[in-house]
């Protein structure tokens, strides 16, 4: 679909990044978005499962920021001419991969308080996710604006449409598999205080 | 006398700064150039990098997470076992 989509006039053949470039970017929201709701379950209600689903989902946050940081350069470097400019999109969406990194950081190594100082900055992070995406509309800028993809051309569209399936497909298995992950390390970990506390006994 | 040694080169460059000015407008505009050949950079390296950056990154994520899950099944495996030996070596 991708190959026989029409090749955009003014950009050519590059602007096919376009086609799992915009749709990295949509689960990129979508996960700092779960992240935030599973945050917000276990700061208010002590949730367990609403923590594995935001450690889950912030990796995921991770994964397609990574994804939008590095298709993005690409392709700007052959449609501007340049691999980076520090404008209002890329520098909000920069920070906004900084901020769920920040929030894996705080996870592994802020100790004890740790999981709550994550969450607390994962309310931050989805706070920062319409500033992200209004920031072409707000801000004079180089990136293309939010009306992209609402005025494709409809040719474009079974394209753009089925790759946008795929990536929501494969961010749901992946998250489905990394909360399995997550399930499993608590399991073990409830396993094991319970054989401790079997072996205490029997002492 | 020295008030026109002074007043020689401020307005020497006066001059200079006159002259120059015109120059330098025309140095800041765009020009058309015909028949000069265009910078191309082919476009497919930079479409198969970004595609082949998104599908290797879930590739290498799903390995990592595939990894891990085998791992802690393992360990559970081995729990299992040492509780079913009636405490195991740690006894």
């Amino acid at each position: 679909m991708i190959s026989n989509a029409p090749v955009e006039p003014v950009m050519g053949f590059v602007q096919k990044i376009f086609y799992f470039h915009v749709p990295c970017a949509i689960m990129l929201f979508l996960s700092t978005f779960a992240c935030a709701a599973g945050s917000i379950a276990y700061l208010f209600k002590g949730s367990e499962k609403g923590d594995r689903l935001a450690v889950s989902a912030a990796e995921l946050s991770v994964l397609f920021g990574a994804c939008v940081l590095v298709s993005g350069p690409l392709w700007g470097r052959k449609a501007w001419g340049v691999w980076w400019q520090w404008d209002a999109r890329l520098t909000s969406s920069l920070l906004l991969v900084l901020m769920m990194v920040g929030y894996l950081i705080a996870r592994r190594y802020a100790g004890p308080a740790g999981r709550k100082l994550a969450a607390a900055l994962a309310l931050f992070a989805a706070v920062n996710v319409p500033l992200v995406y209004k920031s072409v509309d707000i801000w004079r800028t180089v990136h293309p604006q939010t009306t992209v993809v609402p005025k494709l051309d409809p040719r474009m569209r079974p394209a753009f449409w089925s790759a946008f399936l795929l990536m929501t497909l494969t961010w749901s298995l992946l998250l489905a598999l990394r909360y399995r992950l997550e399930n499993a390390r608590a399991a073990l970990a409830s396993a094991r205080l319970e054989v401790d506390d079997l072996l205490e006994m029997k002492r | 006398m020295r008030d026109l040694a002074r007043r020689i080169p401020l307005a020497l460059a006066a001059l200079v700064a006159l002259v120059a000015a015109p120059g330098l407008a025309l140095a800041q505009e765009f020009q058309k150039v015909e028949g000069a050949p265009r910078q191309e950079m082919a476009a497919s390296p930079f479409v198969v990098g970004a595609y082949s950056f998104i599908w290797l990154a879930v590739v290498v994520y799903v390995f990592i997470v595939a990894r891990g899950l085998a791992r802690v099944d393992r360990e559970l495996r081995d729990l299992e076992q040492k509780l079913q030996r009636g405490g195991g070596p740690n006894r």
